[in-house]
């Protein structure tokens, strides 16, 4: 039993680059499109802006990104475009239905398909000091940069794995802290010949690759490649970090660590596709280190194993702002072709595909130059928190195992570790990699924890709009008998 | 600290962080103010007694959560910094029930 309280073409959620690419695209075939977004401003991670508050100075000229973001929110004025913000999408009760939780606009949205754009969040690596308050996540760093023009700091070092690491530091250096060390898990100098061929299909990405990589030359920072963090020091707060050579395996060389004074360490380990969504519909998952771990399946017009469910961008596997700009398009215009044969549909959507392969071949060159350590297990020591909600240490996981708690439900029962209000976001990796190393299986051999809604925590109160079936309850001889009529 | 040039930042004001004042400008999250002025550690865990702050900064892993004029367990990577609001760091509320 359900109420529908808006019924659309295409329900699109995520405000990011790949949904409001998805939206802009069903838009121009005609389709009525609503976008819910959990934000209360436009954009994603990506397209995350200062707020109106701060007005662009009078001397400051519009740059490309500017440009960009608002060629990408001209969505949002579109006559046949809801967007609906600060509501959160928290299930997907039944086929073509999302559950949306936005206070007194609560209730349900009905679409003859559903495009889900959730974006990514940060991949966590646990190491000792990683808690402490200046241990920043990557995202977190550039979303502070982007939204606020503020740095935490003044004495800086970026480490873990991935190409945002490079714009980060760069970002660093230009808001004019001084970035002691870069330091990339992944030893990219010896793999960059190999790479270079790949990455060429995307002449803009290397272009700006390679002027991130020049401004840390010439702040005369440390870049230090095949090398990784393995702890955090201070007291209350970050003052330095210790970083050692890393092999392919996660073996790390203590003997040739070295020490740089820090007040801030950025640390990112990659991103993670935010899958609650596709996975409380059903949709099937597959493994990909490469591409963020657990990614969704789809077909070539993205369409997942659910049919009329579509997932794009870095919210189905990771892939970058490019990639989920065209996926975003690919999805709207297979369903506007589906809907209801479209003029120029089909040879649109060739041409977004044929986009599509090439920025496919550059990610593929990211992977490639990118590819991290097997696991960062080695950088736990007994004292090391893996859940930071719940404050449980290593040493509490290898407890677990010792007296025979090994699997998952046992370990989450015993330490409530994926139980707290990350929902497992910034810890269920990490108990993956444990468990695959302790069962002596591939980490995609480990189970994911059952999804349950809500997909994001969300207010009691906004759930009073639902209509929620009654209770089946068993027979109870207990009870007092019910009067017969 | 806050980076120059680009933008012009409103007109200052203040809140409070455990009874020290804080300064802030119109647009700014109670988590950037508070970094700007250096303030980085915002809590400390209810089981280990560790302090944490800012990690996410995008609504996720609440590690940022402060106490806002009595209301427990608010983001302040989420919420816009208003004229005296008072912001505490602590009890670490809403810890044990998840």
């Amino acid at each position: 039993m359900s109420t529908v309280d808006v019924a659309v073409d295409v329900a699109v959620v995520g405000a990011g680059p790949a949904g409001l690419a998805a939206a802009a695209e069903a838009a121009a075939f005609g389709l009525s499109v609503a976008i819910v977004d959990d934000n209360p401003r436009p954009g994603g991670q990506y397209y995350r802006h200062p707020p109106p508050a701060f007005r662009p100075a009078a001397a400051a000229p519009a740059d490309k990104e500017r440009r960009r973001r608002e060629a990408a929110f001209a969505v949002l004025a579109h006559p046949e475009v809801k967007y609906l913000p600060n509501a959160t999408a928290w299930n997907l009760p039944e086929p073509g239905v999302l559950a949306i939780a936005a206070g007194e606009r609560s209730g349900r949205l009905a679409a003859r398909a559903i495009v889900v754009a959730a974006g990514a969040h940060d991949r966590p690596a646990a190491f000792p000091g990683w808690t402490l308050p200046g241990v920043v996540s990557a995202g977190g760093m550039q979303n502070l940069f982007k939204s606020q023009l503020i740095v935490p700091g003044t004495r800086a070092v970026v480490a873990g794995n991935g190409p945002l690491l490079f714009l980060i530091a760069s970002n660093l250096v230009r808001a004019g802290l001084r970035v002691e060390a870069l330091v990339e898990a992944a030893p990219i100098g010896v793999r960059l010949p190999a790479a270079l061929p790949l990455l060429a299909w995307s002449p803009r990405l290397l272009g700006a690759a390679l002027s991130y990589r020049a401004a840390l030359s010439r702040a005369r920072a440390n870049v230090l490649a095949g090398w990784s963090v393995t702890e955090a020091h201070g007291n209350g707060a970050v003052e330095g970090v210790t970083v050692a050579p890393i092999d392919g395996n996660g073996r790390v060389d203590a003997s040739r660590a070295r020490r740089f004074a820090c007040d801030l360490l950025v640390t990112g380990f990659g991103l993670v596709p935010s899958v609650e969504l596709p996975r409380l519909a059903g949709a099937v998952l597959d493994y990909d280190r490469r591409r963020g771990g657990w990614t969704v399946r789809r077909d070539r017009n993205l369409e997942t194993t659910v049919p009329g469910l579509y997932v794009v961008g870095d919210g189905a596997c990771i892939g970058g702002v490019d990639l989920a700009e065209v996926e975003g398009r690919i999805a709207a215009a297979a369903i506007a072709d589906r809907l209801g044969p479209q003029p120029g549909a089909r040879a649109r959507r060739a041409d977004l595909l044929a986009r599509r392969a090439r920025q496919d071949r550059f990610r593929r060159g990211i992977e490639l130059l990118f590819a991290p350590p097997g696991d960062f297990l080695a950088l736990l020591t007994p004292e090391t928190v893996v859940c930071r909600c719940e404050d449980v240490t290593f040493a509490e996981l290898e407890a677990c195992r010792a007296e025979g708690a090994a699997g998952a439900a046992a370990i989450k029962a015993r330490t409530r570790m994926t139980m707290g209000r990350c929902q497992g976001r910034y810890c269920a990796p990490t108990l993956a990699q444990f468990l695959a190393r302790a069962g002596g299986v591939d980490v995609a051999a480990v189970p994911m924890p059952r999804p349950r809604a809500p997909a994001r925590p969300v207010v009691l109160g906004d759930l009073a709009h639902e209509a929620i079936a009654p209770p089946v309850l068993p027979d109870d001889p207990h009870l007092p008998r019910a009067p017969r009529a | 600290m806050r980076v120059k040039g680009g933008v012009e930042r409103g007109e200052a004001f203040e809140f409070r962080f455990d009874g020290d004042v804080v300064t802030a400008f119109p647009g700014e999250t109670v988590a950037g103010a508070l970094l700007a002025a250096g303030r980085r550690g915002l809590r400390r865990t209810a089981r280990l007694g560790m302090a944490r702050g800012f990690y996410c900064g995008m609504g996720l892993c609440w590690e940022c959560r402060v106490v806002i004029d009595g209301r427990p367990a608010q983001r302040a990577c989420m919420v816009e910094a208003r004229p005296g609001m008072r912001v505490e760091s602590g009890p670490d509320a809403g810890a044990a029930e998840g």
